[in-house]
């Protein structure tokens, strides 16, 4: 019994946890518009914190990422799109400050290397295996 | 047999051992972030200014000569300690200046000039940040080297030092 309640205590505390994610957004930044509060949220996720660095500007109490969320919600009640803000912050601060890196000519070889790592290691695996079987 | 199959993973991991030894011994700063407006046009930005009574419009200022471009606070204590290499690169060259004073207060920046010294031709303020932003800025203090037909040469975040002022010096040269 004791171990029933333990277990539902545990999983109620790990759940609760993990959907607390911390954010850094200051109640006064948070636009009126729900949907466009909702882009502004799913854009500052992507866009790297740069003193930070391993953080988006979503989660970075940094005043420069505080400086890019306000930027961010600004130019959405301009009308602006995700793109062009994308843009926008690319021109300034260069592909770094999105988190994920963009597919391009350069950047063909960070997204493709890892599968064609694996391709090799399953090659070396299964032929390795055949010479085995053979003995 | 075995052996033999040995020897390529061995080789392909030594490889792997000397690039990270060659990444840990060159002087490198994983922090600094290449800019991306090397060899693009100055940003335009439009301000008043810390000690003349008329506005700064960048697209009246740059292109005509080499300017280095400074952002700098008096709350940012590396910026005090790049100061006297400021004083001297503007000296020393005959350089013209631009110290874009970034979130400060105006008075505390006033007296900072007075109290170390004022190699600045003029100082746009930069008060809510949205300057550095156009700039790339990221960690004041940065220093920004633009040549005689506006276009950014050369960037640096971080305090000028002994090293990166002669670096300064030795592009200058090369640019007149």
């Amino acid at each position: 019994m004791i171990n029933k309640i333990f277990v539902t205590f545990m999983s109620i505390f790990l759940f609760y946890n993990f959907l607390n994610i911390s954010y850094a957004v200051e109640p006064n930044e948070i636009m009126e518009n729900k949907n466009n509060e909702i882009r502004a949220r799913n854009i500052s996720k992507n866009v790297r914190c740069m003193i930070c660095q391993n953080q988006s500007i979503d989660e970075s109490n940094a005043p420069l990422a505080k400086d890019l969320r306000v930027l961010i919600r600004g130019e959405i009640k301009k009308g602006k799109s995700d793109d062009e803000i994308y843009n926008f912050l690319t021109k300034r601060y260069g592909d770094f400050i999105l988190l994920k890196p963009p597919l391009k000519l350069s950047t063909l070889a960070l997204w493709f290397l890892p599968f064609i790592f694996l391709a090799i290691g399953l090659l070396v695996l299964f032929f390795y295996n055949e010479k085995y079987k053979k003995v | 047999m075995k052996k033999q199959i040995l020897i390529v993973p061995s080789i392909f991991f030594l490889f792997i051992i000397s690039i990270f030894f060659y990444l840990l011994t060159i002087d490198r700063n994983p922090s600094e972030i290449p800019s991306n407006l090397i060899n693009k046009t100055v940003p335009f930005f439009e301000t008043e200014t810390l000690l003349k009574n008329k506005k700064f419009i960048s697209s009246n200022e740059f292109g005509n000569e080499i300017i280095l471009v400074n952002f700098f606070a008096t709350w940012c204590k590396p910026c005090r300690e790049e100061h006297k290499y400021i004083i001297k690169l503007s000296k020393k060259n005959n350089l013209r200046i631009i110290g874009i004073n970034y979130k400060d207060d105006p008075k505390k920046s006033i007296a900072w000039l007075k109290n170390l010294g004022n190699p600045y031709s003029d100082v746009p303020l930069d008060k809510n940040g949205r300057i550095a932003i156009d700039w790339g800025v990221y960690g004041i203090p940065e220093t920004f080297v633009i040549n005689s037909d506006g276009i950014i040469e050369y960037r640096h975040v971080g305090p000028i030092t002994k090293k990166i002022y002669e670096k300064i010096n030795l592009l200058i040269s090369t640019l007149k």
